[in-house]
């Protein structure tokens, strides 16, 4: 088994609805879709986000384009018009989930 | 304009966005309408403070600079402007973009403008008929919240951007029409597609299958275009590292045909790209449910899409799914919430990390003195972890002691004018007094910054009365 990033067979984009973020979590092609599916789970979401995200995460599976959509509840300290952070608007939780780390079979 | 099929060009992704994209699409007729869409969630909490000061303001500014340098053009090539930049006030701004118009010779454009969907002086005549406004995210009713409401504006469809355009306007000035809705009532009016709503429940027609399938595909397209340059290669990981020109991105244009599908491309004369990647991050871009993306004239299924690549900067997008529109409006209410003020300091090499620890530590400890109440606070380290908090990874001890430079960032919410200005004052002599070579900048940081909390509720739509009016200048 090795570790790899997910930056290396995906890329991503992150917006806001209120409180929620969504992160769109794109494979790069069909084969690391299957490998995002089984090692990216909602769980493994929450979990790499720590204190970001206060609610839980939802997972959706988009087949026809190859991707993951995260739908992260209480995750943007209260929502963009009221938040203290800096990322408001949970531009780079795209960023940061491109960082999390899975094993894989080398 | 080929009857056979349409061309929209996204022209402007959020109130401030750059024009230029628009303008050079203008002069080049790459499109026969241009979308405009200015209103983010957070938009009319801005406008509602500009309206505030004063009565006649409240819509997206921007408008008035476009009618000088946009508008003109557009009109003059036969192009046609939607756009829900009228906010709150839309018939303001119909009457403000005539008078400029006017002023520069421009005679016989149609101007829309369209109203219905500010339910502000509504609100108690609503409860009292015994509508609760339950928030759809914690089920409480509004009558718990003692909050001061700021603005209460319902999502409404596609069916006044049809009707405007029917009457022969060449711009509309909307307020809160659903972004994507501004797009699909352009496909309504060219290609009669059949708005009627569909009856809920299991076993549609075909023929109403296909026509939902139409306006859902509408929806799809105008998501596509409403965030202007993301959708062709801007802010872009799928494209990193972005080896195309992004100083002059040329905006997403969708030729939209009859079926619903579209081909998306941009001006062969601009920057930016168009491919699989860049239509499929932003089709992914604020959606939830991609089987179930809720519009008020349709629910989108996006599940069974195809984008698929034509040529370089030529992709065609088909395949979209709909169902029958839901019951009800999203009506969002913005709340008073308080306010905050931030500032930023830097410390460099040597000890940086440190002496960043040490200065925010000792401002608790000044602010723990204060007779003011901070109701809360955020410490950051820019460098470290301003961006992520919690859930940035702490460099090794070796990296950290030999950061060239850490920034601070103190954010703090408070519910007066006061604090504030109080809170930041406290902490500005720690310049001699504090950990060594403090620095701030001067006209750094904000005081005083409204803060909004959104309820959002779902109202029965015999509540929303919209009206289509129209000045000619």
């Amino acid at each position: 088994m090795k570790k790899i990033k997910l930056i290396e067979i995906a890329s991503a984009r992150s917006g806001d609805k209120n409180d929620v973020c969504n992160i769109g979590l794109m494979a790069k092609s069909p084969e690391f879709y299957a490998l995002l599916k089984e090692k990216v789970t909602p769980e493994k979401v929450k979990e790499h986000f720590k204190d970001l995200i206060k609610g839980p995460v939802i997972r959706y599976e988009w087949e026809a384009i190859e991707s993951l959509n995260f739908i992260c509840h209480q995750a943007l300290d209260g929502g963009a018009s009221r938040s203290l952070r800096m990322d408001t608007l949970g531009k780079n939780f795209s960023s940061h989930l491109l960082r999390m780390e899975i094993e894989i079979d080398e | 304009m080929n009857i056979n099929s349409i061309k929209i060009a996204g022209a402007q992704g959020f109130y401030g966005d750059s024009p230029l994209a628009a303008i050079q699409i203008a002069k080049e007729k790459g499109a026969d309408y241009l979308v405009i869409d200015s209103l983010a969630e957070l938009t009319l909490s801005i406008l509602q403070k500009d309206k505030l000061k004063d009565e006649n303001l409240g819509y997206a500014r921007d408008i008035e600079a476009m009618a000088y340098t946009l508008f003109p053009i557009a009109f003059k090539n036969g192009i046609k402007i939607v756009t829900n930049s009228g906010g709150l006030n839309p018939e303001v701004a119909a009457k403000k973009v005539s008078a400029l118009l006017e002023k520069q010779g421009i005679k016989g454009i149609k101007i829309a403008f369209i109203t219905g969907d500010n339910l502000l002086p509504q609100l108690h005549e609503m409860q009292q008929a015994g509508l609760t406004l339950e928030n759809i995210d914690n089920g409480l009713p509004l009558s718990t919240s003692t909050s001061e409401i700021t603005h209460a504006n319902v999502y409404t469809g596609a069916h006044t951007i049809s009707e405007a355009l029917d009457k022969g306007a060449n711009l509309i000035l909307a307020g809160r029409v659903a972004d994507p809705c501004l797009t699909l009532g352009i496909l309504i009016h060219h290609f009669k597609w059949n708005l009627l709503p569909f009856p809920l429940g299991e076993g549609l027609g075909v023929r109403c299958q296909n026509d939902l399938n139409k306006l859902a595909s509408g929806i799809a397209i105008g998501h596509l275009l409403e965030c202007g340059g993301q959708a062709s290669g801007g802010n872009s990981y799928a494209e990193w590292p972005m080896d195309y020109s992004i100083s002059n991105l040329g905006y997403p244009i969708a030729e939209v045909f009859e079926d619903g599908s579209a081909i998306f491309s941009k001006l062969e004369s601009q920057g930016g790209k168009i491919s699989r990647n860049t239509i499929r991050e932003q089709l992914i871009y604020e959606i939830h449910d991609p089987s179930n993306y809720i519009t008020p004239d349709v629910i989108v299924d996006f599940t069974a899409v195809r984008i698929e690549e034509l040529s370089t900067n030529k992709v065609r997008f088909s395949g979209i799914k709909g169902k029958p529109r839901p019951e009800k409006l999203k009506l969002s209410i913005g709340q008073m919430e308080g306010y905050m003020s931030d500032q930023f300091f830097f410390f460099s090499w040597p000890y940086a990390y440190e002496k960043a620890l040490r200065f925010i530590e000792t401002v608790k400890e000044i602010w723990a003195t204060l007779p003011v109440k901070i109701e809360r606070a955020e410490y950051s380290l820019v460098g470290i972890n301003g961006i992520h908090g919690s859930a940035a990874p702490l460099p090794s001890k070796e990296v950290l002691d030999e950061m060239n430079e850490i920034g601070v960032r103190l954010a703090i919410k408070h519910s007066d004018l006061r604090t504030g200005k109080l809170a930041m004052q406290s902490i500005i002599c720690l310049g001699l007094n504090g950990p060594p070579g403090l620095i701030g900048i001067p006209g750094w940081g904000k005081t005083d910054r409204i803060m909004l909390s959104l309820w959002p509720t779902l109202i029965p739509r015999e509540w929303v009365k919209e009206k289509v009016e129209i000045i000619e200048s």
